[in-house]
């Protein structure tokens, strides 16, 4: 088991988080929408893994390059 | 000597040059779940067809003839999908598929018949580096090294493709780098020395995956094309990448019949691109479903997201798609992106591959971190590219397209034709930042401070972005349906053949460096 983590691409704010903590994702799936210069932006699984730690909460500020969500990969 | 001696002989010494580095490092390689060189060879090409070049060649240093079989390196011609092939193919069994002498030799003849005879060149890439003590000292320096003026020089008269298999340092890295294609096995390292080197040149321990891993090159560096989990997916990979290319470039990539169902994906294109201007989509499924059944054949799809760089077939013909992906920052393309972007079309201008651009931005990326990326040379360096090019390019405006990155998505005159569906809206800037810019004043956004106002002045500057304005300007030739997406492009495909070359283009980026 690696701790794989997930970055956002950009500066904004959470908007939306449809996971939970021990959901089974496979890369490229939905992990949270930001909402950044007035588009809603998905942060995707980078690899098959299970969700481990979320490291924002909704309405939270992030920045680009922030860890947003640790999958167990 | 008798005959029968001389085929005792003969048969002796090829059993000992096939036997490779020996069965217990071949068992390890088994039990490891990795092929050996020989059954890669075996893997990548037509049953039977290989005629190795150079079986019985050896080390010459002193001591290292009987442990050298072929050299290290496997070189010979062989048929991909019934076309010729050169192939080099490294044997880290022996002595760690270093350079020496004779195999350097063997690698600038696969070379030279190569480019004298327009076949494609194959590297089946894992490799220590220059061999020890051979190269050691001035005499081997001077011997050895730097006696080839044209072994780096790159100018894409034939397609290179290579594969990263394992330990890669020296010769297999540089050879994947100059490649036009290079896959990489995951747990393989490609980087200029090994980790012990580096450990101990630095006094730190360093991680061989961070030093030289899949996911470095295929998120970072973007040196690879593409990752896979086995040898076989590797190679499978290089024969389908080459199956898009001519043998060299004074001819036109081979034409596939088209599959069947290939126009049904098509035409419910439409459903793929949400309503809402605020919302995403995956460029991908777009190009998937125009495209031919099952033609879709991406390139660094985890470098530069915001951009998408595939090889593709329309109607049996090869084609280069180029498109941003609002999946990623909206698709608003970075430094990454213009890199990819820029050797994709490097790839497709040398190989008489014409271009067709699906657009969808809000602009380039802009900001601290963009400007320290070197943003404004890589944005001109891809529009330079981008006017050099000479097959024909063809864009579809589905969306947003807004600002240089207009351009650079050939707008304008930068394509042969460009088509727009009903939703595209151009513009210097998205309305939104446009009415602050005008509208608004500093630290204040004009949506909060008076968000009525904000709405009427966005309005007026939406409506002046309407397709129905860019083609009253004549900026687009045609306004389409989405469904239509793929016969425009088959009838703008044939509309702009190169007629007077037999589809050639000028090639005038094939020596553009492979990476930058």
């Amino acid at each position: 088991m690696a701790r794989e983590e997930v970055e956002s691409e950009v500066t904004g704010t959470v908007w939306k988080i449809e996971t939970k903590v021990g959901d089974k994702v496979a890369e490229g799936d939905v992990l949270m929408i930001i909402e950044s210069m007035k588009m809603e932006i998905p942060v995707l699984a980078t690899e098959d893994g299970t969700i481990a730690e979320f490291q924002v909460e909704e309405k939270e500020p992030v920045a680009e390059g922030q860890t947003v969500v640790v999958l167990e990969t | 000597m008798a005959h029968d001696d001389l085929q005792d002989e003969y048969k002796k010494r090829r059993a000992r040059a096939l036997a490779m580095g020996g069965e217990a490092k071949l068992e390890r390689r088994r039990n490891a779940g990795v092929l050996n060189v020989r059954e890669r060879i075996d893997y990548l090409l037509d049953a039977g067809t290989f005629i190795e070049s150079g079986l019985f060649a050896t080390s010459l240093y002193p001591g290292d003839k009987d442990k050298t079989p072929a050299d290290g390196k496997i070189t010979g011609y062989g048929r991909i999908d019934g076309r010729e092939a050169a192939i080099v193919a490294n044997d880290f069994t022996v002595k760690g598929a270093s350079s020496a002498g004779t195999n350097m030799k063997k690698i600038s003849h696969m070379q030279r018949t190569s480019k004298e005879r327009g076949i494609p060149m194959v590297y089946l890439g894992e490799s220590s580096g220059a061999r020890i003590p051979d190269n050691m000292g001035a005499i081997g320096m001077g011997t050895l090294l730097g006696g080839n003026a044209s072994q780096y020089a790159r100018l894409r008269e034939c397609p290179w493709a290579s594969a990263i298999l394992g330990m890669s340092y020296g010769s297999a890295t540089w050879y994947g780098c100059m490649a036009d294609f290079n896959v990489m096995r995951k747990g393989s390292i490609m980087a200029v020395s090994s980790e012990r080197l580096v450990s101990m040149a630095i006094g730190e321990k360093v991680d061989p995956e961070e030093l030289g891993g899949w996911r470095l090159h295929s998120d970072v560096t973007g040196l690879i094309d593409m990752a896979v989990d086995t040898d076989e997916e590797a190679i499978d990979a290089i024969k389908s990448f080459l199956s898009y290319m001519p043998s060299h470039n004074e001819e036109m990539p081979p034409l596939k019949a088209v599959p069947n169902g290939s126009d049904d994906s098509a035409r419910d294109v439409a459903s793929l691109v949400p309503e809402s201007r605020t919302q995403v989509y995956d460029m991908r499924k777009v190009i998937r479903a125009v495209v031919d059944k099952d033609s879709y054949f991406e390139l660094k799809p985890r470098f530069g997201r915001t951009a998408v760089t595939a090889l593709a077939r329309i109607d049996g013909q090869v084609v280069g798609i180029v498109g941003n992906n609002p999946l990623s920052k909206a698709g608003a393309m970075d430094a990454m992106a213009c890199d990819k972007i820029t050797s994709f079309m490097v790839l497709c201008d040398s190989y008489n591959i014409p271009l067709a651009f699906f657009v969808d931005n809000p602009g380039f990326v802009i900001g601290l971190e963009a400007e320290r990326q070197k943003a404004p040379g890589k944005i001109i360096n891809f529009m330079n590219a981008l006017q050099l090019v000479t097959v024909p390019k063809l864009t579809i405006m589905l969306r947003k397209n807004y600002g240089q990155a207009y351009i650079n998505m050939a707008g304008g005159q930068n394509a042969a034709d460009v088509a727009a569906w009903l939703t595209a809206e151009v513009s210097f800037m998205d309305p939104t930042f446009a009415v602050n810019v005008v509208h608004g004043s500093e630290g204040t956004r004009l949506e909060e401070s008076d968000p009525e106002r904000f709405k009427r002045e966005f309005e007026t500057f939406q409506k002046d972005n309407s397709v129905w304005d860019l083609a009253a300007t004549y900026a687009v030739q045609q306004i389409i349906p989405p469904e239509e997406t793929r016969t425009w492009l088959i009838r703008m495909l044939d509309v702009h053949r190169n007629r007077r070359t037999g589809g050639l283009g000028q090639h005038r980026l094939h020596n553009w460096p492979t990476s930058y």
